[in-house]
């Protein structure tokens, strides 16, 4: 990450009291009641939806979407591919940027992994929904069956159990762990008996001393470098879910880099928007400053020219391999059926995208938050677009299809938004939002820079 | 006869006053109601009961209460023989479990007995075949002949004797048909009608002609929705009287073919189609091979594998009938033609003049008698008679039958007094011109018997229900004139009569046994030897020595005139593909069968040529009206590539109002705008229905020019060999190498498809449905893409959409040896067998869909839904050796490893390997044309390992690299320049 960091990214005014009092005391004084309720509603019926659907869906059939044969993979696979790549934000900025030494994380890293740990579980439930017979899900899993069969461990789809629970394990382990020393402050600054209880029994008997500090740096540490691995494969994992079949637009290598770009420009692209409204929520403009909206201004260009990259290469694989079906494939993706998914993925994930050349651009939060949104519906747009104009004229002319979405197919994925939503709600509600300790670690090593700047 | 219904009077108060004050037992409302009527019907009925009735003390009833108990247990001991049944190979030595029995026997179609061997489980048929030692069929089957199981156990059958649509008993039924006779009697048959379809039954019509001398003034109508009565005519034309023609297709070595679909679904296919592909057989073009040449004017299978092929109008077909009688001195004035026809025709003269003697010259049965007189003629002249083409006295009976047109024309005179109708169905598929349907109403007595509950059953006072063939016995001649006995393979199912069985009753018999008639009949013929003959007869499922002989006749050249074109459409009538004149409506797989050439299921269309839909602006789906004279039909039209330019094809069979839920409702019916004059071919009119939508259509195939790709490959004489696979360089060790390393197996199988002997015909789609237990889905589930097949049929075009060439390529699973789907399955649900087969391994598969996505082939199907909802009485026709799959599980093609399998455990106990060519796939052993060949790919003698070495074999997407064991045999093009050959 060559991005270049203005100093100091914080302000320095502020003192490590404020801070704590400031982070610790967002759930314990919750402004904006009425605006978090209403948001919590809104998502609670969209979880509703999400249970109705699933309901359906297993008492019925995956018939209740709009699949068939050629097209057997849509929605859930490509919400699947979307919520994932979402998730990948949160491990790249914590662990990744954190051996880096980049501490404009600091300010991002609590809610971004939050928002990977749900956007994990979003993605996860698909696997499953997806199932014909749901449940036999755990025959993925290579448990000591009587029959002694295993799983196939030549298929993607097993690597892929493999990739998201280890995610998702490592995931929640570092998130958690990042949080101790802040519910201890948080347990520390309660009033009332309630929170006391709750925070204490979370932060573990985090007392603050030296050796705590030492191990919890150790374990910190030692997790980030165990995750950043995870950041690139499991969504080239993912990739080879496509690129391990003979599919014309899907058999190509350039794939897992393709899919782990995306992933984090569409996860940026989210963490931006998170960011944008927590800061205007709970006014943490102190925090959240505008140098954070700048970098991610320029992390989200980067990332997005990288993936238009990709676009630029996956065509160029195509007209340099000469191959009928790839070229075939080409121009049904460019003019075919579903061309609106296609360029509509150039449309959202580029060119919106320009603006951001322009610093004005970037800390104008509603700018910002307009095309992180735009990257987040091209992001939609462009798994959709590999899956469905891959498969819906493969090979045989005779055997191509159509795929239309049907009510259960947008239901769950509204739903699976519900699913996201209302826990992110609920720890925005009960845990410190920002990294109440590592903010003041930045606080710490600003005004040390600062002494010695006038020194 | 039971009570008139017109003196019931529900009565309340006073029912209620006769329930509590009398102590006396009543059985039904009617009897309370009407105490009167009761006690005359009861006296006149059952005259012994009536007195019982008078004082139902206590003693009475006790013995009463007995004597109906023990009655009803009685009737549990139904008399379940049917006679005696012969199996066809086995010892009848008792039935093993789980073990097939096979016994010959005979379904009829169209009239024809098709000779059928009948594979039953434990008393149950799951699945026919034609009669391997049969000449019509040698093992062959078509759709129709396929799907006669799931007729029988259609759960809508007809399971009751209805009075005016109530169900009633065969008591009652058999009590008014014996108060109808006491009239017949008197009056010696005056006002008796019996209508009946086409048949060749020696036994019906020895009956007849016994009823005939009972009854003399009775008459016997036939009613036939497709028959043969304009190429009887014709025939009578030519030979003055109706002899049948029989084709042997695989005596030519030239076919000329004026609108006659020669290898169209119907009795002949069969038939036909095999002896043609015994000729074509793996000879090139000009090495004595059938070459083809048809002008036509919907695209039929004849036309899809004709050299070369004219579309034209239907009023065209008279001109260049009179333009090849010309040529050869049949006919006098050669009439105008147009630059494309005279072109064609050129060809097709001088290929015939060459071929005197080996080729043929057919036209149409649809087609005007003076016109189809023609073509013996012309046979004649070219020396064919006899060998190409030879006659036969009628196969048919009657030779003469009473045409329904005389018989409406009876009826609206009122001479009609008792209209019996066995196994028709005139109400519905009479034409509409005759306007049979309101002139039955004026028949006093109406009779319907059929296997359910038609549009005529409603029209009726009476409906009976019938035993299905493979219920009952039977007789027939197959299209050679051969006599089968048919003999039940199961009991019947419900209370049903045999046709026999309800004939024997009208002339006096009582309670006939249900192979009295059958029986008696070949008593007569068989004379001392019966036992002996009938048992053999059964045994082989034919009788020895009753084959039509051929006999030499000399045609006259007819006259036939000129028609002029008017300034209208071309409408020409056909039966349906898949579900014929109407009567297989309610079969769910015939519904769901892709038609041929259009792939559509569930649906009969009005088939327009792109020359129509560019002059009215018409798509496909677009809802139009139909108008032939006063009368009008509104259905979708789908725009056929290569029909005849001003022709509107409408097809007769759907548009049932009656007969079943599946059926019924589906489609427009033709048949309400069919003139009764000229059956086949009309004039009409057509016009946009105002303000209808687009009616959506349920094609399995929705592209099908093959967009620059090979899928389908072809060779010429000068150049007979595909094209060697491309090198692609590897850095994997060579597969051949590794394969023969690894390979430990006794047996390779593998499977290829000649797609030059490919007619489309869909006898291998519907074997295997039958025998993989295949489920049918539905309209709604095949329009989103989830048909089931197996197995499909892929039909591409190719060249000029006016006159396109068609392609038919059968696309089963590849069983790729190195197979993507196996890769992508994360639980082992799908793999390979040592012997090369990729296997489905249902209960192990969770539904990920991953194999699917990654077969380049699609020929994966899924379970999207829980389609088992099966009646009880479908459970029956599921073959016992293969799983029905449940709800979230991928299935597809398996080389029927069930007969895999079954080969194995016989050779195990015997102690053997297994023999060459043992193992035969269910679309192998249906294949008319022997385009499908399967077999152990080891063995390098194996009639597979024959084929592979084809310099046309080639392999489907062979740039892939998944080494399918499935390949194909590409299609021979003739080239012009070769055609003195």
């Amino acid at each position: 990450m060559s991005v270049a960091e203005a100093r100091p990214i914080l302000p320095t005014r502020q003192t490590y009291a404020d801070v704590t009092d400031q982070l610790a005391g967002i759930p314990m004084h919750f402004p904006t009641r009425r605006r978090w309720l209403i948001a919590l509603l809104i998502s609670s019926t969209l979880l509703g939806l999400l249970f109705v659907s699933a309901v359906v869906l297993f008492s019925t059939g995956v018939g209740v979407w709009g699949l068939n044969i050629p097209v057997n993979w849509a929605f859930a696979i490509h919400n699947y591919v979307w919520w994932l790549g979402i998730g990948h934000a949160g491990t790249l900025i914590s662990a990744l940027l954190l051996l880096l030494g980049r501490d404009w994380r600091n300010s991002l890293n609590r809610f971004a992994e939050t928002m990977t740990l749900f956007a994990v579980v979003c993605a996860g439930i698909y696997p499953i929904l997806h199932l014909g017979r749901p449940w036999f899900v755990y025959w993925m899993f290579p448990y000591p069956a009587t029959m002694k069969v295993w799983p196939q461990f030549r298929s993607p789809l097993e690597w892929d159990i493999w990739a998201v629970l280890t995610y998702l394990t490592v995931s929640v382990v570092f998130w958690y762990i990042g949080l101790v020393p802040d519910l201890a402050a948080a347990r520390d600054r309660a009033r009332r008996r309630r929170w006391q209880v709750f925070f204490g029994v979370l932060s573990l008997g985090w007392r603050g001393s030296a050796a705590h500090w030492q191990r919890w740096h150790q374990a910190y540490r030692l997790l980030a470098a165990l995750a950043v691995p995870l950041v690139v494969s499991v969504h080239s994992e993912v990739s080879l879910l496509f690129a391990a079949g003979t599919i014309p637009g899907w058999h190509s290598t350039i794939f897992p880099p393709y899919f782990v770009l995306g992933a984090a420009f569409s996860g940026f692209a989210v963490v931006a928007m998170i960011a944008i409204v927590l800061r205007a929520l709970f006014n943490l403009e102190n925090l959240v400053t505008m140098q954070h909206l700048d970098i991610l201004g320029k992390v989200l260009l980067a990332c997005g020219l990288m993936t238009a990259y990709g676009y630029v290469f996956e065509v160029f694989d195509a007209l340099y391999s000469g191959d009928p079906h790839e070229l075939q494939t080409l121009s049904d993706r460019f003019f075919g059926q579903y061309w609106w998914s296609y360029w509509g993925a150039i449309f959202f994930n580029f060119v919106v995208l320009q603006p951001l050349w322009f610093r004005a651009a970037r800390v104008t939060p509603w700018i910002l938050f307009t095309i992180s949104t735009s990257v987040a519906v091209g992001m939609w747009l462009e798994r959709y677009m590999i899956l469905v104009t891959s498969l819906y004229r493969d090979f045989l002319v005779s055997s191509w299809g159509e795929y239309h979405a049907t009510f259960w197919d947008w239901a769950t994925y509204a739903g699976t938004i519900g699913l996201f939503l209302a826990p992110f709600l609920l720890v925005i509600r009960l845990l410190p939002v920002i990294s109440i300790f590592e903010e003041k670690e930045v606080l710490h090593d600003e005004r040390k820079e600062l002494r010695r700047g006038k020194a | 006869m039971t009570m008139r219904a017109e003196n019931l009077r529900f009565d309340l108060p006073r029912l209620r006053d006769m329930t509590r004050s009398s102590r006396r037992f009543w059985s039904s409302l009617e009897e309370l109601i009407d105490e009167e009527g009761f006690r005359a019907w009861l006296a006149a009925e059952f005259p012994a009961a009536s007195s019982m009735f008078d004082d139902p003390g206590r003693r009475q009833f006790l013995k009463l209460m007995g004597a109906s108990l023990l009655l009803a247990g009685l009737g549990g001991c139904r008399d379940g023989k049917s006679g005696e049944a012969l199996p066809y190979v086995n010892q009848p030595e008792g039935v093993v479990p789980g073990v097939p029995r096979y016994y010959a026997t005979a379904v009829t179609f169209e009239g024809y007995a098709q000779p059928v061997i009948a594979a039953t489980y434990a008393g149950r048929p799951t699945k026919l075949d034609g009669n391997p030692d049969h000449p019509v069929t040698r093992g062959a089957s078509d759709a129709f002949m396929q799907s006669a199981v799931f007729e029988l156990y259609d759960p809508q059958r007809s399971k009751l004797p209805l009075k005016d649509g109530v169900p009633s008993t065969w008591g009652a039924a058999t009590a008014a048909l014996t108060q109808l006779r006491a009239r017949w009697q008197e009056r010696r048959g005056e006002g008796l009608r019996i209508l009946t379809g086409a048949t060749t039954s020696p036994t019906l019509i020895r009956q007849m002609a016994e009823l005939t001398k009972q009854f003399p003034k009775m008459r016997w109508s036939q009613s036939q929705a497709i028959g043969t009565a304009l190429q009887d005519e014709a025939m009578t034309l030519a030979f003055g009287r109706p002899i049948t023609p029989h084709y042997q297709l695989d005596k030519c070595d030239l076919i000329v073919s004026l609108d006659h679909d020669l290898l169209g679904p119907g009795p002949h296919q069969v038939a036909r189609a095999k002896a043609w592909a015994e000729k074509r057989g793996e000879a090139a073009p000009g090495a004595g091979r059938a070459r083809l040449h048809a002008a036509e004017c919907l695209p039929s299978l004849t036309g899809a594998v004709a050299d070369s092929r004219l579309p034209c109008d239907a009023s065209r077909v008279p001109l260049l009938a009179q333009a090849i009688a010309a040529k050869f001195g049949v006919a006098a004035n050669k009439p105008e033609l147009n630059p494309h026809e005279e072109k064609w025709l050129a060809r097709a003269i001088d290929d015939l003049r060459n071929h005197a003697g080996a080729s043929l010259f057919t036209i149409g049965p649809q087609h005007a008698p003076a016109i189809q007189a023609l073509a013996p003629a012309v046979n004649q002249a070219l020396k064919n008679a006899g060998l190409a083409v030879w006659y036969s006295e009628p196969i048919l009976a009657p030779a003469e039958p009473t045409p329904l047109a005389k018989l409406a024309a009876e009826i609206s005179a009122g001479s009609v007094d008792t209209l019996i109708m066995l196994d028709c169905n005139p109400v519905y598929d009479a034409p509409a011109g005759l306007q049979f349907a309101e002139l039955i109403a004026r028949v006093p007595n109406r009779v319907h018997a059929g296997l359910h509950v038609t549009e005529t059953s409603h029209a009726s006072q009476w409906h009976l229900p019938l035993s299905h063939a493979l219920e009952a016995w039977s007789d027939g001649r197959a299209i050679d004139g051969s006599a089968i006995i048919g003999q039940p393979v199961v009991a019947p199912l419900y209370d049903t009569r045999s046709v026999y069985q309800l004939i024997d009753f009208l002339l006096g018999g009582s309670d006939p046994k249900a192979d009295n008639a059958v029986r008696a009949t070949w008593r007569e013929r068989f004379g001392d030897q019966f036992d002996a003959r009938w048992r053999k007869s059964l045994h082989d499922g034919f009788v020895d020595g009753t084959t039509a002989k051929p006999l030499t006749l000399s045609p006259k050249a007819p006259h036939a005139e000129q028609r002029e074109t008017a300034d209208q459409y071309e409408i020409v009538f056909l039966p349906d593909p898949t579900i014929w004149d109407g009567r297989f409506a309610n079969i769910a797989w015939l519904q769901e069968l892709p038609k041929p050439l259009t792939k559509i299921t569930w649906d009969n269309v009005i088939a327009i040529s792109p020359a129509i839909a560019a002059r009215e602006k018409l798509s496909n789906g677009d809802v139009v009206d139909i108008d032939i004279g006063a009368r009008s039909v509104r259905g979708p039209v789908w725009i056929v590539p290569g029909q005849g330019p001003r022709t509107i094809a409408l097809f007769l069979g759907y548009g049932r109002r009656a007969g079943g839920d599946i059926g019924q409702g589906v489609g427009y019916d033709a048949y309400a705008v069919r003139p009764a004059e000229n059956a086949f071919i009309a004039r009409g009119r057509l016009s946009r229905a105002p303000d209808r939508p687009q009616q959506k259509i349920a094609s399995t195939q929705a592209h099908h020019r093959m967009d620059g790709f090979d899928f389908v490959r072809e060779v010429t004489a000068t150049n007979p060999r595909t094209a060697p696979p491309k090198d692609t360089p590897t850095l994997y060790p060579d597969w051949n190498e590794i394969a023969e390393r690894e390979n430990r197996a006794d047996h390779a199988w593998g499977m290829v498809i000649d797609l030059d002997l490919c007619i489309g015909c869909n006898a291998c789609v519907s074997a295997c449905n039958v025998e993989n237990n295949v489920v049918v889905v539905g309209k709604d589930q095949v329009s989103r893409g989830r048909e089931m097949a197996w197995l499909r049929v892929d039909r591409y075009y190719s060249g000029d959409v006016e006159n396109p060439k068609s392609y038919f390529q059968p696309v089963p699973c590849m069983h790729c040896e190195k197979a993507p789907c196996e890769m992508g399955c994360p639980v082992h649900a799908t793999a390979h067998s040592p012997e090369g087969v990729n296997q489905m391994v249902y209960n192990r598969c969770i539904g990920t869909r991953t194999c699917s996505s990654y077969c380049p082939y699609k020929v994966r199907r899924f379970n999207w839904y829980d389609y088992r909802n099966f009646a009880e009485a479908e459970q029956a026709v599921k073959n016992p050796d293969v799983t029905v799959r449940s709800r979230g599980v991928m299935e597809k093609c398996s080389y029927c490893t069930q007969r895999i399998q079954a080969a194995h455990v016989a050779a195990d106990k015997e102690d053997r390997a297994l023999r060459r060519d043992e193992v035969t796939t269910a679309c192998q052993q249906a294949c008319p044309t022997t385009a499908i060949v399967f077999g152990d790919l080891l063995d390098r003698e194996s009639a597979v390992a024959k084929r592979r070495q084809s310099g046309r074999h080639y392999v489907l997407l062979e740039e892939l690299g998944t080494r399918p064991r499935t390949t194909y045999l590409a299609r021979w093009r003739d080239e012009p320049g070769e055609e003195s050959a």
